[in-house]
């Protein structure tokens, strides 16, 4: 290990990345936030247009 | 009480006249010196009689300078050597035609030692009083010697196309050896045979700052181009280490897996079914409520549908019952398969980073083709998931280094045996560096 | 290891004896060579001039072989078609002899065998390449060597000063070990050793050279 001292600290930065990724939660998956909808939304989801709506093979996000 | 009249106390350099061109010659190897070279006229001088015969004038062109001169004194070993002697070694194979440069370095009390230097590669050579044993390794011809095994790099016959200085052995040019070179780097084991008999040696890789720091040499040494035979591998040691440490890294690694594995909870807190019977079902609906836990933990939302050779379509918006905040997202199940194979996945699923805790329901949009049949799926929700992916992404790239090294290595190495007879067959003249 | 000193016949100069078993010495200032018999000492012959030779070692010079420590007492100076060597002749502290061999600044430690080998040797001179096994050791013939004798210097444990062209056999092992099979005499002679290096004899009292530092 002493050999290759570079590729030890690579490691572990590595590691600590992925660390604080799995602790944070996070995720590769794209996700829109939307601010406050109205509560009408309950009771009539049809009303909701959301930024997926309409089939299209899935693009992507913004 | 040794003190004799045949032995003088003080032993002193002889210098005598060149029958050729009466040019003086010192020998400074004293008594050793059996061939000297007239500084002057370049003939080579028979030493080892009084009379200091001729034995062969220069025919040549030029001269060649060593590029340590003679009389230059260094130290190797602790022992201080002083350069006597200078041969220029050549070989014509087919179309191949290259040199090296050997220089005699003597001191009375010790043996003699060599330099042999080729395009800025040098080598310090002893001569050995004891002998190697022929082996085999790898397929291939090999020299064992004190427990260590050298390869067969090459052989050549090798001729002395120009000597200046002195030797303690009949030297003309135009004499040839065969020799034989066999490699464990950084050493070299050479065997050198005349039709008397077989010298072997041992030669050490230097670089050319270090044989220039051991004569102080003023300037620097010429450059080293190419590998040469016994030229150690900047990668030696390194691969073996770097996957060593590729190990210890994973060992960490799978070692956090596991912690994140416990620390998470994991735990469902939503799931049902549903079944999309076609364009006449609602297009949108709402599950109902459930509790997720404190804490901006992430969540996931999935599916699992009994797709066949179809696809469906789900919109999602994920909605805190209690401030409204939504996630919009959306994921496609479809799953295909024939007699080549499958594609897709009957599961997919959204891992939501920072969800706060509450009370939530989710807003669902189900799609399929025209004339899908009707299809059962399930929605699931989870709080708090290990995501794995980042421990395959982290797994991937501690491959990098040590495969990177290991490549280096064997690169330099390829590059190593292009220069020996064991080299893979060149249609053209491989050129010589 | 004092030894009856006596008077050398020819010149009359003091002739010292470091070994008592010595049987030829010579006279270091009439270049007389000196025989021992019971009584005296018998003049048989003359030394011409030594050829000049530069190896470090002299008679007096001391050094340590494993621990036991000699003194350099003799030498005989051979010559072949490529060179030459010296054979010194030394004695060790517990009065045994032995010779060093400096060949090219290579230097070879060997005594006579004793008791006589197992595998005969050969009557005559083996093939390069041929190999023997003594003493549990596997030797290959490394060179065959016709060489005579040049000079003769000091104490020898036998007399010699004869001229005509003797026959060598030099063998090494893979491990040092060094053999050397003396043909001039019928049957042969073998001699065991090793190779050495010179700083393993930690030597005293080497000759010196203009312009270097022992």
């Amino acid at each position: 290990m002493i050999n290759n001292p570079l590729f030890l600290l690579y490691g572990v930065l590595l590691l600590g990345a992925t660390g604080y990724l799995e602790y944070t939660g996070r995720s590769f998956d794209r996700i829109n936030q939307q601010k406050v909808l109205p509560k009408s939304i309950r009771d009539n989801p049809g009303a909701y247009r959301s930024t997926y709506g309409g089939y299209s093979r899935y693009i992507g996000g913004k | 009480m040794s003190c004799s009249l045949v032995s003088p106390p003080l032993v002193k350099a002889k210098s005598l006249s060149c029958p050729n061109c009466g040019a003086p010659v010192t020998l400074r190897g004293f008594a050793h010196t059996l061939s000297a070279v007239c500084p002057n006229c370049l003939s080579v001088l028979d030493a080892s009689s009084a009379e200091f015969q001729i034995l062969q004038t220069f025919q040549g062109k030029e001269r060649i300078q060593p590029k340590i001169p003679l009389g230059a004194r260094g130290t190797f070993n602790g022992a201080v050597y002083e350069v006597i002697g200078f041969q220029e070694r050549s070989v014509q194979s087919g179309d191949d035609f290259y040199s090296w440069d050997e220089y005699l370095l003597f001191n009375p009390y010790k043996r003699f030692r060599y330099l042999t230097e080729y395009l800025g590669h040098w080598n310090v050579v002893r001569v050995l009083s004891r002998l190697p044993e022929p082996a085999r390794a790898r397929g291939r011809a090999a020299a064992r010697m004190d427990g260590h095994t050298y390869a067969a790099f090459d052989s050549m016959k090798a001729a002395t196309s120009y000597v200046i200085g002195e030797f303690p052995w009949q030297v003309r040019r135009g004499d040839t050896a065969l020799c034989e070179d066999y490699i464990l780097p950084p050493y070299m084991l050479s065997a050198e045979q005349t039709d008397g008999e077989v010298t072997w040696s041992l030669g050490e890789y230097w670089p050319g700052s270090k044989i220039w720091q051991a004569f102080r040499l003023p300037g620097s040494p010429p450059d080293a181009q190419g590998i040469f035979a016994n030229q150690p591998s900047p990668y030696q040691g390194k691969v073996g280490s770097a996957w060593r440490t590729w190990l210890w890294l994973n060992v960490a690694l799978f070692a956090l897996l596991i912690v994140f594995t416990f620390l998470k909870s994991n735990r469902e807190v939503f799931r049902q079914d549903y079944v999309y019977a076609g364009k006449n079902s609602e297009a949108a609906f709402v599950t109902p409520t459930f509790e997720v836990s404190g804490g901006n933990k992430n969540l996931e939302v999935g599916a699992h549908a009994d797709v066949d050779n179809d696809w469906i379509y789900l919109d999602f918006a994920l909605i805190n019952d209690e401030t409204g905040q939504t996630f919009d997202f959306a994921r496609e199940v479809s799953y295909y398969h024939d007699s080549d194979g499958t594609e897709g996945s009957r599961n997919n699923s959204v891992v939501i980073p920072s969800v706060p805790g509450g009370r939530y329901y989710l807003r669902i949009e189900p799609e399929m083709g025209p004339t899908a049949p009707s299809t059962r799926y399930e929605i699931f929700v989870r709080r708090d998931v290990p995501i794995y992916n980042y421990f395959w992404i982290a797994a991937l790239l501690l491959l990098i280094p040590p495969a990177l090294t290991t490549y280096r290595s064997l690169a330099f190495e390829s590059r190593r045996w292009h220069e020996s007879d064991y080299a893979p067959a060149v249609s053209s003249g491989g050129g010589d560096d | 290891m004092s030894a009856p000193a006596a008077n050398c016949p020819n010149c009359g100069a003091p002739v010292k004896f470091r070994w008592s078993s010595a049987v030829q010495t010579t006279c270091e200032f009439c270049h007389s060579i000196l025989v021992r018999t019971d009584v005296d000492l018998k003049k048989v012959g003359e030394v011409a001039d030594l050829p000049a030779d530069a190896s470090p070692i002299q008679i007096g010079t001391e050094g340590v072989y494993q621990n036991k420590g000699f003194v350099v007492i003799g030498r005989i100076i051979y010559e072949y078609e490529q060179g030459g060597w010296n054979e010194w002749h030394v004695v060790y502290n517990d009065n045994t002899n032995g010779w060093l061999a400096d060949a090219q600044l290579e230097y070879d430690v060997s005594w006579p065998a004793t008791p006589p080998p197992q595998q005969q040797l050969p009557t005559t001179p083996p093939q390069r390449g041929a190999t023997y096994v003594w003493d549990n050791k596997t030797y290959e013939v490394t060179s065959i060597t016709k060489a005579h004798y040049k000079g003769v210097q000091g104490e020898l444990p036998f007399e010699y000063w004869d001229k005509a062209d003797v026959m060598f056999a030099d063998l090494r092992s893979i491990s040092g070990d060094f053999a050397t099979i003396d043909y001039s005499e019928n049957p042969p002679v073998l001699f065991l050793g090793r190779a050495v290096e010179f700083d393993d004899l930690h030597f005293k009292n080497l000759r010196l050279f203009e312009g270097w530092t022992s």
